[in-house]
């Protein structure tokens, strides 16, 4: 990634997008009035609230874990505001958007509708927002389907975001999660009734609701019987983000033959060349496989974020149900990635697939953490795992840390990982045919890659093909 | 949740065994003492690891912490007949220890070169002793290691001149025969630059009693040094075993091993080799358990320079309520360019019951290499046991077959005959009962 990108990503406010901050945003600090204040800023009822100050009861007593394989400086959580009122970015056209930036979007192939979203212009100054929100609304509401943001649901399905939420990832399950689960600001919420298939692709961009969801990202969705969605989270472009630390939980219910798709593209600040600045992303993710025959699919692209440090998981509950996880981690630069998935099978005849490639360039560090664990009950369960890295460069490191747990004889489980590097003799066979090194290097890391970007929704993969090269820009060569 | 610091101290009797261990002519070197000072030392700030320790995570080691034991004192008073049952043939030296203590009626030496007790040892060869003694097998991190290293008196001193090539294989065997006693057993190997030799390390009791064996074997290889290392762990099906050995492998040396856990209610085998240019390491094991033993083997192979190569082969197999641990780390530091490491670990499970944690781990910081592990969980082929049964075989004779025929595959790399083959006997006997 070009300096001149980092230094602009880097610079949200500089062309004063924001006025009028301080009326909106809470004084830093975390305390139970921070948190009744969140609450009742945002009309929850009683029940929220008490979530809220149990999760935060408990995060008290917790510490910050040190396992992972990352180093960062210790976070100061009383110097964070945990409550700001949404203020979407505006500008007025796209011609007052950075050039550099709309070079980005033309370099990633960002469609042209989404390049003026993504890069904090008003929707409807370009084209009739109205009317789009309307169409999905509608198209949505025909068949059932409940997509809006979790305060919206707080508001309008009490019943079911109680059921729910916490279910998968319950308060006090990890550090962030607890922290998460006491302040979370906003996020999505999506429900498929019994039977449905959702009739689109649901993403974050479309969201009805545009607010910004903040730092403390919560989403809940949840597959009745025979209902299946594909959710896309995230944005190809550089994300304008100043806030340091971004820790959401995301957590998915699938019942009786209910099939989930998340699908993930990661791609925030970050930090210079030399380490300094970019995001914190330390999120929880778990799906549930409830029911008998369900199927949770996780699909990601890492490529952003100073520290990533993630590991979107499965409980396989439901009897034959099955977990899988695609997973594309890229570090740069001082980048540190700590992810993978944990596989949890409990129910009988449950499968579950890994398959993961770590990238690593320049003097970052990528881990992949995995757990597989069979519990007695899990009679003919089945994994298969793989995991392998491409080392860029001599400094970089790469690591792999596959937790196998098997207590159940009829299990399955296979493992298996391999590291490998760009060879000179593989871009000299793309020069012999006229192939120039940053183009080779682009399309063997799209071979290497193919199994995952396979799994991704057509235009996701286009751009998620194009983010890695734009990437890895200069690292080899 | 870590014990009392000075628990072990009076539970493992480190403070009889020191006031022991003051009048011994070793003592007389100031090195030594300051060495043993050292760890005793170490071991009042250390704790016994609990399962909050991410390296004890799934060994719970505090069953041994709860009981007592002592170091034994006397020299023992048994005969080569008594130990007839666990010579091998064929040994160019054998050293024999009862409950730790050197047993010099029963040990044997026509190898030529030095293979003598620690005690001894350390008084004729201090030089070459001290610069390798205790430099390897770290004590300011381990209680274990540290509890070894304070209680430093007999243990097996092999030192093979350069070049000096053993065709026979050098027997070391520690032989437990009281309940409730401690024993610390050393092990240091010195290869001298292009030597060669096989070294035999043989833990096993008289009979089936409690007792503890904590273990510290040394080895430092010099330049083109070829050292084959044959670990059998086969101690009292109530015993405990903490075991650790720490290689130091020069420039284009040599190391191969196969590492045996059979016995004890609890084991724990710790194996370390760092490997410099163009070293070469083998490591296999096989840990056959049984009933409610646990077995945990932690290897690292610590690929420092480039140009190494390590192979690794680790096997569980676990019946009845055992629980087998396995945790293989490949490390690849910075500029260990061309590695080249493979790694397996293949697990077995024969009952409802049993239960495997397995973690190959790989660690890399240089980019032009190649590295690949694998690891499988499960039980026989169904196949494999369909076709012997059109053979003719009965169910559990194929399985017990193919569950022999899995375990042996390690054994088989074995290079002394005598002891595979009573190790297979043993093998065969595990799988028919």
């Amino acid at each position: 990634m070009s300096t001149a990108l980092q230094n602009l990503v880097n610079q949200p406010y500089k062309h004063g997008f924001v006025t009028d901050i301080e009326s909106d945003v809470a004084a830093k600090g975390l305390s139970t009035d921070t948190i009744r204040m969140i609450s009742a800023k945002k009309q929850e009822p009683e029940w929220l609230l008490e979530f809220r100050l149990k999760a935060y009861e408990h995060w008290l007593t917790m510490e910050e874990p040190r396992w992972p394989n990352v180093h960062y400086p210790k976070i100061d959580f009383q110097a964070i505001s945990y409550y700001s009122a949404p203020k979407p970015k505006k500008l007025a056209s796209m011609d007052e958007v950075d050039p550099e930036l709309l070079r980005t979007f033309e370099k990633l192939g960002v469609p042209m509708n989404e390049r003026a979203k993504l890069a904090g212009v008003a929707v409807d100054v370009i084209f009739d927002s109205v009317s789009v929100a309307t169409t999905y609304k509608q198209k949505l509401a025909d068949v059932g389907v409940i997509f809006c943001s979790i305060s919206e649901a707080v508001r309008e399905h009490p019943e079911l975001v109680r059921q729910y939420m916490g279910s998968v990832v319950p308060a006090g399950d990890n550090y962030y999660a607890a922290l998460n689960s006491a302040v979370f600001t906003d996020g999505s919420f999506c429900f498929i009734p019994k039977g449905v298939k959702c009739p689109m692709e649901l993403s974050t961009y479309f969201r009805i609701n545009t607010e910004e969801s903040g730092q403390f990202e919560r989403t809940l969705i949840i597959a009745e019987d025979g209902a299946s969605v594909s959710y896309l989270e995230g944005c190809t472009a550089p994300k304008f983000d100043t806030n340091q630390l971004h820790a959401a939980v995301v957590e998915l219910v699938a019942l009786n033959d209910a099939d989930i798709k998340y699908s993930t593209v990661q791609n925030w600040y970050a930090g210079d060349e030399n380490g300094k600045g970019g995001i914190y992303n330390f999120v929880t993710k778990r799906g549930l496989c409830k029911g008998v025959n369900s199927r949770i699919s996780w699909t990601q692209v890492e490529t952003g974020s100073a520290i990533t440090w993630k590991y979107p998981s499965c409980v396989l509950r439901g009897e034959n149900s099955t977990g899988e996880f695609y997973s594309v981690a890229l570090t740069n630069h001082h980048q540190q990635a700590d992810t993978g998935t944990k596989m949890i099978h409990i129910g009988k005849g449950t499968r579950s697939r890994i398959i993961s490639k770590g990238i690593s360039a320049g003097v970052s560090n990528n881990s992949y953490r995995g757990l597989v664990r069979i519990a007695p009950t899990a009679a003919g369960a089945r994994n298969f795992s793989q995991c392998d890295s491409l080392l860029i460069g001599d400094q970089c490191g790469a690591h792999t840390f596959p937790y196998i747990q098997v207590g159940n004889p009829t299990a399955k489980v296979e493992h298996e990982a391999s590291t490998s590097k760009i060879g000179e003799d593989q871009l000299f066979y793309f020069a012999q045919r006229g192939i120039g090194a940053e183009e080779a290097v682009s399309l063997i890391i799209n071979g290497f890659c193919k199994e995952v970007f396979q799994q991704l929704p057509m235009e996701f993969a286009v751009e998620a093909t194009q983010l890695l090269g734009l990437k890895l820009e200069g690292s080899v060569g | 949740m870590s014990r009392a610091l000075s628990q072990p101290l009076v539970l493992w009797g480190l403070l009889v065994g020191d006031a022991l261990l003051g009048a011994t002519p070793a003592s007389a070197l100031t090195w030594f003492k300051q060495l043993r000072a050292q760890a005793v030392e170490r071991v009042g700030v250390l704790t016994v690891p609990t399962t909050r320790d991410e390296d004890w995570r799934f060994t719970d080691v505090s069953p041994i912490a709860m009981l007592s034991f002592q170091p034994a004192r006397n020299t023992s008073g048994q005969t080569l007949v008594d130990i007839a049952g666990f010579m091998l043939p064929e040994v160019a030296a054998r050293l024999v220890f009862v409950d730790g203590v050197y047993a010099p009626q029963l040990s044997r030496n026509d190898s030529g070169i030095v293979v003598a007790n620690l005690a001894d040892a350390v008084l004729a060869h201090a030089s070459e002793i001290e610069a390798q003694l205790a430099r390897h097998a770290d004590f300011q991190d381990s209680v274990f290691s540290a509890l070894n290293t304070a209680f430093l008196h007999d243990g097996a001193v092999v030192l093979i001149p350069r070049g000096v090539r053993l065709e026979k294989p050098v027997h070391v065997l520690y032989l437990a025969t009281r309940e409730a006693a401690a024993s610390y057993p050393r092990c240091l190997l010195i290869a001298g630059a292009g030597s060669a030799a096989t070294l035999i390390e043989d833990y096993r009791s008289l009979s089936e009693v409690a007792y503890l064996t904590n273990a510290v074997t040394e080895m430092a290889l010099a330049q083109d040094a070829h050292i084959k290392h044959v670990r059998v762990q086969r101690e009292s099906g109530v015993a405990f075993h903490i075991g650790q050995c720490v290689v130091s492998a020069a420039k284009a040396s040599r190391y191969e091993s196969v590492s045996i856990a059979q016995g004890a209610r609890i084991s724990r085998y710790g194996l370390n080799v760092q490997l410099c240019a163009g070293a070469e390491c083998t490591a296999d094991g096989l840990a056959l358990i049984d009933g409610e033993q646990l077995a945990d083997t932690h290897t690292t192979i610590d690929h420092a320079a480039p140009d190494g190569r390590s192979r690794q082969l680790h096997k569980c197999i676990v019946g009845g309520t055992a629980h087998a641990v396995f945790n293989g780390k490949v490390m690849v530091r910075r500029g260990a360019q061309h590695t080249d490491s493979a790694q397996a670990s293949r697990n077995l499970l024969l009952s409802p019951r049993a239960r495997i944690d397995t973690k190959p781990q790989l660690e890399i910081f240089a980019d032009d290499v190649k590295c690949a592990h694998g690891a499988t969980v499960g039980q026989l082929d169904a196949d494999e046991v369909f076709y012997l049964r059109s053979r003719g075989l009965s169910e559990q004779a194929a399985r017990d077959l193919l569950t022999f025929a899995f375990g042996a595959e390690v054994i088989e790399r074995i290079p002394v005959a005598a002891l595979r083959e009573q190790l297979k006997a043993q093998a065969l006997a595990y799988t028919h009962h």
